[in-house]
């Protein structure tokens, strides 16, 4: 190493000795781990607040956080076991009891009927059909009838929408489901229960009340007669579908009902639901005049018995029959219901099950139903014709497609409208305008009037206060003409103002400065010219503090003069440079 | 005709304000006043048109309390705005209805509010002073006269409230 002249040395010293010392200071933190990690765990709570709201932190976070859970689980089960204890536990308890109570429904039934002679009928039947003796006894011995299904919003205990069996009777619904809320709070406070559980059920002579707790929304169904346990999975899994389509509104819901009629085909899914009654028999016979019975007809012979497999054999054949067409008739009222789609043939033909109509390409696939209905699809020839729905779900789907809303903007079906909400560009207004004068007459309407034109207000204001001022220039000048400063102060305070109002909007503003030359002199010479002014002017309005990043610069020459005439005043208006402001959404 | 915008406004006042007299002559009510005494509330109807709209106040009429500290305020979760009563005959339940507001305030932050002065038929034995009246509007506290036996004030203060709770 070279020695080092002690002069420099003290002029180092002299020059940056406390720098040195920071960097050196520094240095000891960032080489020291123990030291670098007290530091970096200073700001580290700050750090991850302030990148909270970045979904990548979330997505770096959740491997680590995984293998954390996981390594906790496998040291200590017990302290995850508690923390989930109370979710776990409540959710556990409810469905052990459901299936208890559907055990013992049906053993009950079991019992009360295994020894008569409709219970050896029924007996037949399950071994005839393959399903358990017990479902067989449920479905001919519960009868019931939904006959109201209130959907209620939980905080404000307003009622979203309510569907009632055809002979059902009622009072007025808005009344009964505020009140059904206060009974439930009534309950819930005097007995102190969790906030999340309720009343779930409630029982008025043969009137049964069955209600299912979701998020934001509760279902409650009013029922008559003795409904299977599972019955409860229905109405959940409607409710849970209710929150999947419509979480948001049903979140924000302030008491306006109007946008959810389209719930009501949900519901009254629930409402067409039931067991009616059978033609009851004779009362059962005791069991050994069943048996004797039994025995007679063991003695009958082999004619009788011939003709009785015969019989149970046309019998069975016709029952199947009869099972298949009525899955076929609850598949054809399912898709009747479905939107955008219309039948106009259904029917048996040949021991083939033969459908066709129009189908809308958005409406859902009649195959896929099939599957769901259970019905062999090799059975059924299906035979759609493609046409477009005026259903405003589907009309809103196309229009979401082809006119690409920006972020700031939501369309929403309304009634018999489609509702744009929120703020575009004038430019987007436009587009969407023209659209919605195309769309077909006699379907929904498009709404623009709560669509806010980002260019009024405010920052138009603020525009055309920029757009009015014109810097001006001498003959063959590219430096603007002295006594002008004031102007070019006041455009400065101007654009800080419009850039700071733009970002506090989410908006991108942009301003171009176009110089402009007059009309003496050769062409290329004033396009040249012209831009060195824009130039001038956008380092002048630099220099007053405007970030450059706002503005463009572009030289017009001659091509755009303010003044057509030849005169020298013509020509001195005509050596400018103008603005021109563009507002836009951010991307 | 059921109006789909509906909005939940409680009555809340001290016991014997006249409160059920206001709910049962003014708004459409299907059940019975033992509601009150068995679960503590009765939800009743008042359907308002407005110039555009017609909104249904789904009242919760809440038991007359003396002591607020036993009032159930789960009841008021979700509400759009309140009525206060107070009878004008008995200057104590003003006060009940001012510490109401409070005890509202505290839980439920500030919401619209109407404060009916009931019994304005009984002039002669009105007992509230009208500085005091002139001061609760000062701090910003709409204040109707109404009595439930003639109907005056009723509706106006009905109106007035779902106009505020709407807008």
């Amino acid at each position: 190493m070279r020695p080092i002249d002690p002069r420099l040395e003290q002029l180092r010293n002299l020059l940056v000795g406390r720098e040195i010392e920071v960097l050196s200071r520094l240095r000891k933190v960032l080489e020291d781990p123990e030291q670098l990690a007290i530091a970096v765990g200073r700001v580290l709570p700050a750090a991850v607040a302030q990148v909270s709201s970045d979904a990548r932190l979330g997505e770096v976070l959740a491997p680590t956080l995984e293998k954390a859970t996981q390594s906790s689980i496998r040291s200590d089960p017990r302290t995850l076991l508690n923390i989930l204890y109370p979710l776990i536990v409540p959710a556990i308890r409810k469905s052990i009891g459901e299936t208890i109570d559907e055990t013992f429904q049906s053993l009950n039934e079991s019992l009360k009927h295994s020894l008569t002679w409709r219970g050896l009928k029924w007996r037949w039947e399950a071994w005839r059909t393959g399903v358990s003796f017990a479902e067989v006894v449920l479905k001919h011995t519960l009868v019931y009838q939904v006959e109201h299904v209130f959907l209620i919003h939980r905080h404000t205990g307003l009622l979203i929408s309510h569907v009632a069996a055809a002979n059902a009777v009622g009072q007025d619904p808005q009344l009964v489901s505020s009140m059904l809320v206060a009974i439930q709070d009534f309950v819930r406070d005097s007995f102190s229960g969790a906030d999340q559980q309720g009343l779930d059920t409630a029982r008025l002579g043969d009137l049964l009340l069955w209600s299912e707790p979701g998020p934001f929304a509760m279902l409650v169904a009013v029922i008559r007669g003795n409904p299977p346990e599972g019955l409860h999975e229905t109405l959940r899994d409607v409710l849970s579908r209710i929150h999947d389509e419509r979480r948001h509104a049903l979140e924000s819901f302030d008491g306006d009902s109007s946008g959810f009629a389209d719930l009501e085909a949900n519901l009254r899914e629930c409402v067409a639901l039931g067991q009616r009654a059978q033609i009851s028999a004779k009362r059962g016979f005791p069991w050994f005049v069943a048996l004797v019975g039994l025995v007679l007809l063991a003695l009958g012979g082999l004619g009788g018995w011939r003709w009785w497999q015969n019989e149970q054999a046309w019998e069975h054949a016709q029952q199947l029959e009869a099972g298949k067409r009525r899955t076929w008739d609850g598949y054809v009222a399912q898709l009747r219901a479905e939107p955008g789609i219309v039948i106009t043939e259904a029917e048996q033909r040949d021991g083939k099950f033969v459908i066709s109509g129009l189908r809308d390409p958005l409406a859902i696939d009649p195959q896929l139903l099939l599957h769901q209905a259970g019905i062999d699809p090799t059975s059924v020839a299906s035979l759609w014709k493609s046409y477009q729905g005026l259903e405003p779900t589907f009309v809103l789907v196309r229009l979401q497609r082809s006119l690409d809303p920006p972020p700031s903007v939501t369309l929403e079906v309304e009634g018999d409208r489609i509702v744009a909400r929120g703020s575009a560009a004038s430019t987007w207004i436009d587009r969407a305008r023209v659209a919605g004068r195309r769309l077909p007459a006699g379907g929904p309407s498009l709404d623009l009037s709560h669509v806010h034109d980002i260019n009024e207000g405010a920052i138009g204001k603020l525009s055309e206060a920029i757009q009015s001022h014109e810097i001006h220039f001498n003959f063959n000048q590219s430096l603007p003409t002295v006594g002008q400063d004031a102007i070019l102060d006041q455009l400065a305070k101007e654009l800080t103002d419009l850039e700071s109002l733009a970002s506090r909007l989410r908006l991108t503003a942009r301003v171009m400065l176009t110089g402009h030359s007059d009309d003496a002199g050769n062409g290329t010479f004033n396009l040249s010219l012209s831009l060195a002014r824009a130039e001038a002017v956008r380092a002048l309005l630099k220099k007053r503090g405007v970030d450059p990043d706002l503005l463009a610069v572009r030289g017009a020459g001659q091509l755009e003069p303010l003044e057509t005439a030849s005169s020298e005043a013509a020509r001195s208006a005509n050596r400018r440079v103008s603005f021109k402001v563009g507002i836009e959404e951010q991307q | 005709m059921t109006a789909t915008l509906q909005k939940k406004i409680c009555m809340l006042g001290a016991f014997s304000v006249g409160k059920t007299s206001l709910v049962k002559r003014f708004v459409e009510s299907v059940f019975s006043e033992t509601y009150l005494t068995t679960v503590g509330v009765k939800i009743d109807k008042k359907t308002v048109d407005l110039s555009d709209l017609t909104v249904s106040l789904i009242l919760w009429d809440l038991a007359g309390e003396d002591d607020i500290s036993s009032l159930r305020m789960s009841y008021l979760r979700g509400s759009a705005g309140y009525v206060l009563v107070a009878d004008g005959t008995r200057p104590s339940t003003l006060e009940v209805a001012m510490s109401l507001r409070r005890r509202v305030e505290t839980d439920f932050g500030p919401l619209p509010f109407v404060l009916l002065l009931n019994k304005n038929d009984l002039r002669e034995e009105w007992a509230v002073r009208d500085e005091e009246v002139q001061d609760l509007q000062q701090s910003g506290w709409w204040v109707r006269s109404t009595s439930a036996r003639t109907g005056e004030g009723v509706d106006d203060a009905f109106g007035t409230l779902a106009e505020r709770v709407v807008r």
